[in-house]
């Protein structure tokens, strides 16, 4: 595969590139059911808006974890951050639960942020011994069985209802989406996030508080996370062990394929968006052709190594 | 061998970047045992030629040749090979690797197909020695070095590799003036040797002093090749900018009693600040002068809040104030801008567009709350770039790629947009073209004009003695000697940074601030 794409800023060629692949994916899947079924079945809006609503619990883990990658920093906490926001929401109820849920994401971020940006632990680690710390709390909180608390009302409008005809998790996705958007575009946070991630000691000795912009932006992926793991519980209708894990690297692999520079700096939000729809599209391509569960995590893994390769050809920053 | 055969010549050589001509058509030759200098301004295609002659790029058109034979590097190793060995402007030394495994790197010396430790630290001491930098334990990291002493151990690196042509680009800026003339004593050793040296340089003393033969570029063109003395200073400059130069410095204003605006009183810090007193009037432009590493650039960074731990009281306009932090220093009650040492990492987001750069210092003034005025943005970018008249095609370009000289106009422009009553100015001018420096000094003195409190530091003594108003010299964490009006020359100076004190020198500190 040979892409010319000319007259085209780094940032956004992998954007473009990464929406052209989407439209692959969608004809390779539609010839497929073509072929063996005889029907479109990937191209209904029915099926769409399912997999978007699938794919709004990634999309807010990964918003979040955008910005702290946009840092050059990293957040592998993500999935118990959720598990134990959703299991402390369901345990609470009534109409506290999803601001508790909130305020455990943040409390996380917070310890996060703390670690990484005053006492200068490398955020790969801590974030991963912060993610076991909390795996040990919610083991301790439910006994290691699944809890029998369900999720609110409110928990379940949220994640499973529908308006319109169009599932609420979308539109919490979008809410979502465009406050980080705005806040990576138009805010004084938001650019000095690009300033600290682009170079730390510049950014700082033009002044800007880098500490906290790195503290800052581990809550924002704090409740981000938190908000997903609620959204989820509510999807469930309960909260349940592990219910985190399978999100933490197609999170980063979103970013990552959205054309966000893992050492930090560089990225736009559309990116983070394509690549979420890009995953959900891929993996559940992948299972409508019935392809083996081994097969299927061999091609996901391919995928986003190739996608990254073809975005690595002539991209290196010269510093 | 016959003895007019160039070692290296370059016929018709061009090179293009995506659509910019960086080199076009350049016949250049240079002979051995020669030291060749090369002048231009930034831009003006002197780091292509040697990029090409070194190696590291081809040229699109034209032939290179060594000694009469014709040939194509397609990397710096086969380059070495032929013996054109390139000390480059930006440091290629590995921070976290001792000196020895630094100079070594390309070729260690191997026992039983494993690194051989004490040839290789035997080998680093013969080097270091050769360049009298005998000082340097070639265990020690290079982190931990000065950026002066990092320099000569790339050029110890460079004579590792036994080279034929010798290119140093800029390989002197950074360096002490002991060290400058260290390494002209090893050019001339050099040249003894028959050995080519190709020396880029923006101090034109130093090209006076050292070469013997000077081609001047411009526009990716060579204008002339000349032996030294065919040509005046002045001559020279107008070939290299293709435009009249009347005055070096803007002409200083006559000494008059500042009021006093930057009190610093018995800072200390950590054995490299030992008791500063100085005083900076408001719109008085003061010199920070003495040998590298003798505290200046903590002074600078302490006055702007970066350093832990400092003793000792600072008062700005009779306010005492204890920046903490560079936002505490820039912030309404200090208003403090530093320029920094090194542009590449610590003024700029080189991969960010020029207005995010602009801007990273300013946020909370185009801000309405937490979100940014695209207008006020858009403007305050626009005023910076008119007032330091930085050449742009459009300011969401990345800044990397701007020239030298325009990179530095953006930094100060930033601190600039801030609207500092102090400016820390940290060898703002090192590494930039002629035409650049000269805009900068006039800038800093309409600053000063303007009622900023400047202190510079600079590793130039000639911008020392033409752009400030007093010097203070600093030697081991002191200030030695201070410096004003026709007491401040370069014998002064240079006396003082040496800490042997000649009478001049005292006398004129005895007469002010005594």
């Amino acid at each position: 595969m040979k892409f010319s794409i000319p007259n085209l800023k780094t940032e956004d060629k992998p954007i473009v590139i990464a929406s052209a692949f989407i439209l692959v994916i969608l004809a390779v899947g539609t010839a497929y059911t073509l072929s063996t079924q005889g029907s479109a079945p990937l191209l209904s809006p029915g099926y769409l808006l399912q997999q978007l609503q699938t794919g709004s619990f990634l999309g807010i883990v990964a918003a979040g974890m955008m910005v702290v990658i946009l840092l050059g920093h990293i957040d592998l906490s993500v999935a118990w951050t959720m598990t134990a926001a959703a299991m402390m929401a369901t345990t609470v109820g009534g109409e506290m639960a999803i601001p508790v849920g909130i305020a455990i994401g943040a409390s996380v971020g917070l310890v996060n942020g703390f670690g990484v940006a005053y006492l200068r632990v490398p955020s790969m680690i801590f974030t991963l011994g912060v993610d076991s710390v909390l795996r040990g709390l919610m083991v301790a909180h439910t006994g290691g069985f699944a809890p029998q608390d369900a999720a609110t009302p409110l928990m379940r409008t949220l994640a499973a209802s529908k308006t319109l005809g169009i599932p609420n998790a979308i539109f919490v996705w979008l809410v979502i989406s465009v406050i980080i958007a705005v806040m990576l575009k138009r805010t004084a946070f938001g650019r000095e996030i690009y300033v600290t991630g682009n170079r730390e000691v510049a950014a700082y000795l033009s002044g800007i508080r880098t500490r906290r912009v790195i503290l800052g932006s581990f809550i924002v992926s704090g409740i981000c996370a938190a908000m997903a793991g609620v959204m989820l519980a509510g999807y469930s209708a309960r909260a349940y062990q592990g219910m985190g894990n399978a999100f933490l690297l197609p999170a980063i692999a979103a970013v990552v394929i959205g054309g966000t520079r893992i050492l930090g700096g560089q990225g736009r939000y559309i990116g983070t968006l394509i690549g979420v729809i890009l995953i959900v599209l891929l993996n559940s391509v992948l299972s409508i052709m019935q392809m083996p569960e081994a097969g299927r995590q061999v091609i996901y893994g391919s995928v986003i190594i190739c996608m990254l390769l073809v975005y690595g050809r002539g991209n290196r920053v010269h510093s | 061998m016959p003895i007019d055969v160039p070692i290296v010549k370059l016929t018709g050589a061009s090179k293009h970047f995506s659509g910019t001509r960086a080199l076009e058509g350049v016949d250049f030759l240079c002979r051995t045992g020669t030291i060749h200098g090369i002048l231009g301004e930034n831009g003006a295609g002197k780091s292509t030629l040697i990029k090409i002659l070194s190696g590291v790029l081809q040229p699109d058109a034209g032939t290179v040749e060594v000694n009469g034979e014709t040939v194509r590097f397609s990397n710096p190793t086969q380059a070495a090979a032929a013996g054109i060995v390139c000390i480059f402007q930006e440091l290629s030394l590995v921070p976290d690797l001792s000196v020895a495994d630094n100079i070594s790197i390309s070729a260690p010396p191997r026992k039983f197909g494993l690194i051989d430790r004490r040839a290789q630290h035997r080998r680093a001491e013969e080097l270091l020695a050769q360049i009298k930098c005998e000082d340097v334990d070639p265990n020690s990291l290079v982190r931990e070095l000065s950026l002066s002493r990092r320099q000569m151990v790339e050029i110890a690196k460079a004579l590792g590799k036994d080279p034929k042509v010798l290119i140093l680009d800029e390989a002197t800026s950074a360096l002490t003036s002991r060290d400058v003339e260290t390494v002209y004593g090893l050019l001339a050793d050099l040249k003894a040797q028959n050995v080519a040296s190709l020396f880029i340089s923006h101090r034109m003393q130093e090209i006076e002093k050292l070469c013997d033969t000077l081609s001047v570029f411009r526009n990716g063109q060579h204008i002339e090749t000349f032996a030294k003395g065919a040509h005046s200073e002045g001559e020279i400059v107008k070939l290299m900018i293709g435009r009249e130069v009347t005055a070096h410095y803007p002409p200083k204003p006559a000494p008059a009693e500042k009021p006093e605006y930057l009190k610093i009183d018995r800072l200390a810090w950590e054995g490299q600040l030992k008791g500063i007193d100085l005083c900076v009037g408001k719109g008085e432009i003061v010199g920070l002068g003495g040998l590298d590493g003798q505290g200046q650039k903590e002074l600078l960074l302490g006055l702007f809040g970066v350093l832990r731990g400092l003793d000792g009281d600072i008062a700005i306009n009779g306010q005492p104030c204890h920046p903490a932090s560079p936002a505490q220093a820039k912030s309404a009650a200090m208003r403090i801008a530093l320029v920094p040492e090194d542009r590449k990492t610590e003024g700029l987001m080189l991969a960010m567009s020029i207005a995010d750069n602009l801007l990273a210092a300013s946020y909370d003034r185009i801000s309405d709350g937490p979100f940014i005025n695209p207008d006020k943005a858009r403007q305050a970018v626009a005023e910076g770039i008119a007032k330091l008249q930085i050449k742009v095609a459009s300011p969401d370009d990345i800044v990397s790629t701007l020239s030298g000289g325009n990179q530095q106009k953006v930094v100060i422009a930033k601190w600039l947009m801030t609207d500092p009553d102090v400016i820390l100015l940290n060898d703002p001018t090192r590494g930039i073209d002629v035409g650049t420096k000269q805009e900068i000094y006039k800038l800093i003195r309409q600053l000063a004009d303007r009622g900023k409190t400047i202190l510079l530091y600079s590793s130039d003594y000639a911008e020392l003695i033409g752009c400030c108003d007093r010097v203070v010299v600093m030697y081991d964490g002191e200030i030695v000697s201070k410096l004003s009006g026709d007491a401040i020359t370069e014998e002064a100076i240079v006396a003082a940074s040496l800490n042997v004190g000649t009478q001049a020198s005292t006398a004129a500190a005895g007469a002010h601030h005594g």
